[in-house]
């Protein structure tokens, strides 16, 4: 009987049951979604790891012969060692307004059964390298996005000639689980830039190396750490002209799955709890105000001889209910929503049996977390009303004493107030547990509310920062070696359409500050640039030193070196460590450099007037001329018009704009479901004093005004409050979401907080005219009745 | 003297699942402006169905009900609460203040919405509460909140006074002090009163009596001497 009695009681509430049920479901499904794409994603990590013997450590060099590789080998703490030749390739006729590039990679041996190289390429589809003919492999996603066929042929631009390669198969390897062509960019582009593996024997008839290698990768033996590896290796490379030397962690493809899954973990903790404290939150209200309002029949059944502990098992049976079906519906939803967010991750991250894994732990454990949060919930919303004697509880509670409240003092405000509003100020003080409920409440549906429109803004910023008005280039040419700058002048100058032409040299090197080291690149750009620029954080343009450098903000943290400190600059491009000083600090979103003068940097380095690109102003008609004119030139390595970059960016980040949608949604549900559930509490509380009301002759408008005045004083507290919250919020996700490749401004927009403001007064809107509703069927002759 | 309430064939009916419960059936009834009308009748006669029905509280399910030829069984909503808030004011056996706000707010409260209120400290001044205006309800005894709602309701200045059992939670010198209260309002301010009540007592000091039983008007009788407040007994 106690269970129809249940039933019945949850009916009788039942959009703010059900508001509070969507909750639950929402933290559960992310919950459960989140979780199973992290197992998954870890699972296929960690088995393509070790499938594939990911390195621990890796060097790239200008050229070593393949020969010294067993020296290093010998190396304490080294336990295997490959030397490999990588080089960047164009595709040829596969161009289409970008050029399509290969990276090719060098295998020491075919990878078999038994016996796999370091980052071995595992072969996904096709069939093994053939060292008699030119074969190779390729990276499955460019395949896929260049629709490929196996067994045909491709074209790459191979110092200077085309030679034409078989496609063997599809092979993926651990390196390039995530693959950037640099790290300034933001997204794999698979349809212009791809991973090609070939037998060292075949790579070595290409190009003019023959038997150096210049990319090194090494597994630690057990015991050693990469640290104390590294001193000993680094030395030994030098003579090699060591470009970098990085561990397993700085391996971008790594760092970026690393970072991803910790921001994941981050996810699937912060939001179910998020989520189920709110859910929690208000099903504690509700109980409470239930049991409150059962008094009476409490009494009644207690005088019959129900035990506290059946009464209990009664009402917690509402709350489990509610976490039972939260959790089921919840988890069900996460196991469905986890098949198209794995997909969705798949296509980003590259890794071979990463797939749908139906896992029912989650969905236990999720629904464990919702019936002990719902059961928490549910004792401490039941338990005052139980330990009353069954006398006691039959006689009606002692009416809430009216008091005078600290708002009072303000004289003006009290001045300005009706009765009604006098009588909404006081009732925020005879509930205050549930004022301050609400109040936090609609806090957090704001903050959600702006947060959702500063990724917006973020990833708007950033495109805007990058295209506008960090690189205002219509086209940048690279080249594949530095080359003379005064002849890349003359060559360039020439043709028509170029407006303005400025040279720029990137520069691999490492910083060192104490000990404090980061490896970046040293950008020189003309002193009077404007095709790139290097901006402070207000926007003002600042000229490329000539004495110094001006660092990234990021890297400047990383070295703990303000304006004014004196740095160690080495590069395989010097012979010996040169001492720069910082002048500059400026907040890099993309990417992480140093800057200097063009001529001051070649003057550091000491080998004549270079360039490796070049950053031109041009007439968008010339644009497909200079890249038809240069297309087979050595020397270029890429023109890339930023245009159509731009465009392929924006179309990028659309696929997450739906993300920003959904969050928007769930504050939505959180702001109505907050002040529908305060509000329902409210009337059930004062259903007489509100009957009374209509009775006097206020009309039900009038008398909702009184529970609204209430409600909008507490939501104005609420979204003010908001507003620094969604601040250090913003604050604390730039922190946490900062890398050397991305810098997340914290962006204070006016716009962000009207949205929020907008968004979080509708859902009050909508939860209130729920509310109108109830008022209206208010029924005017209980107030005639006896207490209840 | 001029009919305020005329009420021809008044039924009442509630739909309790398949049973239809009758708490009105068929009354006529005609009150005077400016009388005093008791109705008295047991628990469960239909005295207090009639009262919603007069104050304008629930609809009626057939018959018509006149409030100075104004059609009450045809108004909407909209116009019952417009009589409500203008015509009608209401005691309550329990009071219903609102407990938060203190005695003199608590009559402004209706003061507010009031088309010609009276003056809400002089109301509370005449029924003797001057000295705890600014005490909330709860810091008020049973007889003082009943002061307080009935300085509520008069000061609306309304031309009808429905009081529910208005002495029926308070002790017996409490009661009679209310009683005063209602008696002076009707004869200074020459306004209707009408007490619902199964105390007998109270019906002395009426001009007309209704008693029901069963949701009918039983009888309906004049009292010839009506009897002061003070000489009230029960």
């Amino acid at each position: 009987m106690l269970k129809r009695k249940m039933l019945r009681d949850l009916m009788e509430n039942k959009l703010a049951y059900l508001a509070c049920l969507v909750i639950i479901v929402i933290g559960l499904t992310t919950y459960t979604s989140i979780s199973i794409v992290m197992e998954n994603l870890y699972r296929a990590k960690d088995n393509f790891y070790a499938d594939a013997r990911f390195a621990d450590g890796f060097a790239r060099v200008s050229g070593m012969p393949a020969a010294h590789l067993d020296r290093l080998a010998r190396i304490e703490g080294i336990g295997e060692i490959e030397g490999r030749q990588v080089k960047d390739v164009r595709v040829l006729g596969l161009d289409g307004e970008r050029n399509v590039h290969l990276r090719l990679v060098s295998l020491p041996f075919i990878p078999g059964e038994y016996e796999r190289p370091i980052n071995a390429p595992l072969l996904v589809d096709g069939s093994p390298l053939n060292e008699e003919g030119r074969e190779l492999w390729l990276s499955p996603d460019f395949f896929a996005a260049r629709e490929l066929k196996l067994g045909g042929e491709i074209s790459l631009l191979v110092e200077g000639r085309a030679v034409i390669f078989t496609v063997a198969g599809t092979a993926q390897s651990p390196e390039f689980v995530y693959a950037l062509r640099t790290a300034q960019e933001m997204f794999p582009m698979p349809e212009t830039f791809g991973i090609a593996y070939l037998p060292a024997s075949t790579m070595k008839t290409l190009f003019r190396e023959q038997d150096r290698v210049n990319d090194l990768v090494f597994l630690l033996e057990p015991g050693y750490t990469y640290a104390a590896v590294e001193e000993k290796l680094r030395p030994r490379l030098e003579p090699y002209g060591l470009i970098s030397i990085f561990s397993r962690e700085d391996q971008v493809s790594h760092a970026i799955l690393t970072m991803e899954l910790q921001g994941l973990e981050g996810s699937a903790t912060a939001m179910p709890l998020l989520f189920l404290s709110i859910a929690g939150i208000i099903l504690y209200t509700l109980l409470k105000r239930m049991v409150e309002q059962q008094r009476g029949q409490i009494g009644t059944l207690k005088a019959f001889g129900y035990t506290n502990g059946e009464l209990i098992l009664h009402y917690l049976s509402h709350a489990l209910l509610l976490g039972l079906v939260g959790g089921v519906v919840g988890g069900l939803s996460g196991i469905w929503l986890s098949f198209s967010f794995t997909e969705m991750y798949a296509q980003f991250y590259q890794l071979p049996g990463l797939g749908r894994e139906l896992s029912y732990g989650y969905l236990w454990r999720g629904m464990l977390l919702s019936l002990v949060f719902c059961a928490l919930a549910g004792y401490f919303g039941c338990r005052p009303s139980l330990r009353l004697q069954p006398a006691e509880a039959m006689r009606p509670a002692a009416p809430p004493p009216g008091r005078r409240t600290w708002l009072e003092l303000w004289t003006f405000y009290w001045f300005l107030l009706t009765v009604q509003g006098k009588m909404a100020t006081r009732n925020l003080f005879r509930s205050r547990q549930r004022s301050a409920f609400t109040l936090i409440g609609v806090m957090f549906a704001f903050s959600m509310m702006a947060t959702t429109w500063y990724f917006r803004a973020i990833t708007d910023f950033l495109i805007f920062d990058q295209f506008t008005r960090v690189r205002t280039h219509d086209l940048q040419v690279a080249f594949s070696r530095p080359l003379s700058l005064p002849e890349v002048e003359r060559e360039l100058k020439a043709f028509p359409g170029i407006k303005r032409l400025e040279p720029m040299l990137e520069v691999p090197a490492t910083l060192k500050h104490r000990w404090q080291e980061e490896d970046t690149i040293i950008l020189g750009l003309p002193r009077d640039a404007y095709l790139y620029n290097i901006l402070t954080d207000t926007g003002q343009r600042v000229d490329p030193p000539t004495g110094g450098v001006v660092l990234a903000e990021y890297l400047a943290a990383q070295l703990r070196a303000p304006p004014g400190t004196e740095l160690i600059l080495e590069s395989y491009w010097l012979e010996d460590p040169v001492r720069v000083a910082v002048v500059g600090v400026i907040p890099q979103h993309i990417g992480t450099n140093a800057y200097m003068e063009i001529h001051a940097l070649n003057g550091l380095l000491g080998r004549g007037s270079l360039a490796t690109a070049a950053l031109l102003a041009m007439d968008e008609t010339y644009i497909p001329l200079l890249q038809e004119r240069y297309r087979e030139t050595e020397a270029v390595a890429s023109m890339e018009a930023s245009e159509a970059l731009l465009d392929k960016v924006r179309e990028l980040m659309q696929s997450f704009g739906s993300m920003q949608y959904i969050f928007a949604v769930f504050g939505f549900i959180i702001g109505f479901a907050i002040i529908y559930n305060s509000s329902i509490v409210s009337l059930s509380e004062r259903q007489r004093e509100l009957a009374s009301l209509r009775v006097m002759g206020m009309t039900s408008g009038e008398v909702l005004q009184v529970l609204t005045f209430e409600q909008w004083l507490l939501s104005c507290a609420g979204m003010l409050a908001g507003i620094p919250f969604t601040i250090i919020l913003m604050h604390t996700l730039s922190r946490a979401m900062g890398s050397e490749l991305f810098s997340i401004p914290v962006i204070v927009e006016v716009d962000m907080f009207i949205v929020a403001l907008a968004g979080t007064v509708f859902s009050i809107l909508a939860a209130q005219w729920m509310l109108s509703r109830r008022v209206r069927r208010l029924s005017l002759l209980d107030v005639l009745k006896e207490r209840d | 003297m001029q009919v305020i309430l005329e009420g021809k064939g008044l039924s009442k009916w509630y739909q309790m699942g398949e049973v239809r419960v009758e708490a009105l059936r068929g009354v006529d009834c005609e009150i005077y402006e400016g009388e005093f009308v008791v109705v008295l009748g047991p628990s469960g006669s239909g005295k207090s169905t009639m009262l919603n029905m007069i104050g304008g509280m629930d609809q009626v399910s057939a018959g018509e009900l006149y409030y100075r030829k104004e059609p009450l069984h045809l108004a909407d909503e909209k116009q019952l609460t417009r009589y409500r808030r203008h015509a009608v004011g209401f005691i309550f056996q329990f009071y219903n203040l609102m407990p938060n706000l203190t005695a003199l707010e608590n009559v402004q409260l209706v003061a507010e919405i009031a088309a010609a209120p009276l003056d809400a400290a002089s109301i509370l001044n005449e029924v003797g509460l001057g000295d705890r205006a600014n005490h909330f309800p709860s810091q008020l005894s049973g007889g003082e909140q009943q002061r307080v709602a009935v300085a509520r309701s008069l000061v609306k200045n309304p031309e009808l006074l429905l009081c529910d059992e208005p002495t029926g939670a308070l002790d017996f010198a409490t009661g009679i002090h209310v009683l005063k209260l209602l008696k002076k309002f009707q004869q200074e301010y020459g306004k209707t009163v009408m007490v619902i009540t199964h105390n007998a007592g109270i019906a002395g000091m009426a001009d007309r009596v209704f008693q029901m039983k069963d949701g009918k008007l039983a009888r309906v009788y004049r009292v010839d001497a009506p009897v002061t407040p003070d000489e009230v007994s029960w």
